[in-house]
């Protein structure tokens, strides 16, 4: 049982992840190879919410996305500004990300010298100083509370789920699909291409950010090397591999891509040289991804209700 | 004094060593419809492109309604009152009719972030309001049993319709269309010489048109002026009538006699 909660708990996770890669690069065709950092982000600062300042644990998540979605900014302003696309803004992200980790990667150290620190800049930040220890560079933060359930990580993709939908269905989502199909004509016709990119970075970081909280508090301690790229090129492989345009796309393979490296536990390793055939495969037969253009709706369910429906109405006249 | 909607004032760009446009004057009155014609490489569609600012000028102004819009984003110029048509069509492939034209009403989004996460009933309301103007638009064109097609699937004079419509949805004062009637026969351009006229008559656009269809430019600008471009210079300005026994533009088109 503990191990099936573990595949459902961490799948979740991945999904809710998957979404945010979704919004930004399935809706808004921005390629993203950096969002293991918008994770780290999140988790720690959500860590930090409720480890240091005893902020229950969903306020705290929301907190950590929010700064994740913050932090987009710093990346964001400049790449949009300067008008980075395509394989670019993908670099810039990815250098974000690894920049990210190993800045955590030496609080230990950094947060020890400005403990020692007598005078100049160190002085400055003082106040920081121990928390930047604790949390512990490559050692890890450790000791965090794990409210992380089977229940909560549900409840947490399901809402994500709905507000995924609610945002790319909204005059904002399809300004970003409009982008992603005709930058230039989405221009004229006058989409503010800054604006809106930087609304989908936000919100797609937010996600990311969540995402990294909830595993803080499952894992019960948080360490950089979490982050890595091949966290960053699993999320984005979840969207490719499940299409773009389309959120069940990558909630299906973000939760699959979780699944079948436990299922083929002997082949974990070969993992990023599958994903890489596969890349490659589904590029040439299905460059819109499995389910691409998919677009999520309940119209089979209303189907489905009105035949049910109907049937017992007619059984009950005949 | 200003009461033109449109003032080009001395407009130049070149384009490394080559001037593209060169010293070219338009002024345009609201209301007005005028043609823009030339030879192909005169620089009509290369004026357009500085009016929407996608090319900034080397020097000259360009005024709308009385204010300087030179170096203003594109999108802000949309959002000020001028709208376009692509030369070759730049539609959202993968959108259908529908989204297309809707795109154009909320290209700047009518609620905030957050009612859009939530939808809220205003937000709701609004939507309902967009979805009723934009059918209303697409069936102006002759589009509403098309409004479900994907754009790229339709036909190439349609998606010429479908791009009239989603520049209308911005709502502008000043249209600019470029070869509306490109690739069209002679039965499909006279289709449509009547839906421009519509389109002008009913919503009181300012509007300039670039085409090479003769027929279309003179009935369409018949009580109203041809600008004639040549080589990036303004050649001439006048009525249809005086357009065609102009002998600059006949030596444009057709080149110079032959002496021998």
């Amino acid at each position: 049982m503990g191990y099936i909660n573990t595949i459902i708990i961490l799948g979740g996770i991945n999904i809710i992840a998957a979404l945010g890669v979704a919004i930004l690069t399935g809706y808004t065709g921005l390629f993203t190879i950096g969002h293991a950092g918008f994770m780290a982000l999140g988790g720690y600062m959500s860590a930090i919410f409720v480890k240091e300042l005893g902020v229950p644990f969903p306020i705290a998540l929301l907190l950590g996305g929010t700064f994740a979605g913050l932090c987009s900014f710093i990346i964001g302003y400049p790449a949009f500004r300067s008008e980075l696309r395509g394989d670019y803004f993908a670099v810039a992200t990815l250098g974000f990300s690894e920049a990210t980790r190993l800045l955590l990667n030496n609080t230990r150290s950094m947060g020890q010298s400005i403990v020692d620190a007598e005078s100049g800049i160190g002085m400055l930040f003082k106040p920081i100083g121990p928390l930047l220890v604790k949390l512990g560079g490559v050692f890890g933060y450790m000791n965090l509370p794990g409210p992380t359930s089977v229940f909560v990580v549900v409840v947490a993709v399901i809402l994500a789920l709905f507000f995924a939908h609610m945002f790319v269905t909204s005059q904002y989502g399809k300004n970003c699909i409009a982008i992603s199909q005709d930058e230039v004509a989405a221009q004229m016709m006058g989409v503010n291409l800054l604006k809106t990119k930087m609304i989908a970075l936000f919100v797609s970081a937010f996600y990311a950010g969540v995402a990294g909280g909830l595993m803080a508090f499952y894992f019960a301690y948080l360490t950089p090397s979490f982050f890595t790229i091949t966290k960053s090129s699993d999320l984005l492989a979840a969207v490719v591999f499940g299409g773009i345009q389309s959120l069940i796309g990558p909630v299906i393979t973000g939760f699959v891509l979780v699944l079948f490296p436990e299922l083929l536990r002997t082949f974990a390793e070969w993992r990023l040289i599958i994903y890489g055939f596969l890349f490659v495969i589904v590029m040439i037969f299905r460059p819109q991804g499995l389910l691409g253009y998919v677009e999520m709706n309940f119209q089979f369910a209303r189907i489905w209700w009105k035949k049910i429906f109907h049937r017992r109405q007619s059984s009950q006249e005949g | 004094m200003s009461q033109e909607i449109l003032n080009i004032k001395n407009l130049t760009v070149d384009f490394g060593g080559v001037r593209a446009v060169n010293n070219v004057s338009i002024m345009l009155e609201p209301g007005e419809f005028v043609g823009l014609i030339g030879p192909n490489g005169a620089g009509k569609t290369t004026i357009f492109n500085l009016i929407t600012n996608a090319i900034k000028p080397t020097a000259g102004e360009i005024d709308f309604k009385g204010k300087n819009i030179l170096g203003k984003s594109p999108d802000r110029i949309c959002q000020l009152g001028i709208s376009r048509t692509f030369q070759n069509i730049r539609l959202f492939p993968q959108m259908t009719a529908y989204e297309n034209v809707e795109l154009g009403f909320h290209s700047a989004p009518q609620y905030s972030l957050m009612e859009a996460f939530v939808r809220t009933p205003r937000a709701r309301r609004i939507e309902i309001d967009t979805r009723k103007k934009a059918m209303e638009l697409l069936e102006m064109v002759n589009l509403k049993e098309h409004s479900h097609a994907r754009a790229s699937s339709l036909p190439y004079g349609l998606q010429r319709r479908l791009e009239m419509a989603r520049a209308m949805a911005t709502n502008p004062e000043l249209l600019l269309l470029d070869e509306p009637a490109a690739g069209m026969n002679d039965d499909e351009c006279n289709d449509l010489i009547k839906l421009i006229r519509e389109i002008h008559t009913t919503m009181h656009y300012t509007m300039i048109m670039i085409e090479h269809h003769m027929n279309v430019v003179m009935d369409l600008c018949r009580d109203s002026r041809i600008y004639v471009l040549n080589l990036g210079s303004m050649l001439a300005v006048g009525t249809p009538t005086e357009i065609q026994s102009n002998p600059d533009v006949i030596r444009a088109y057709l080149g110079e006699p032959k002496n021998d």
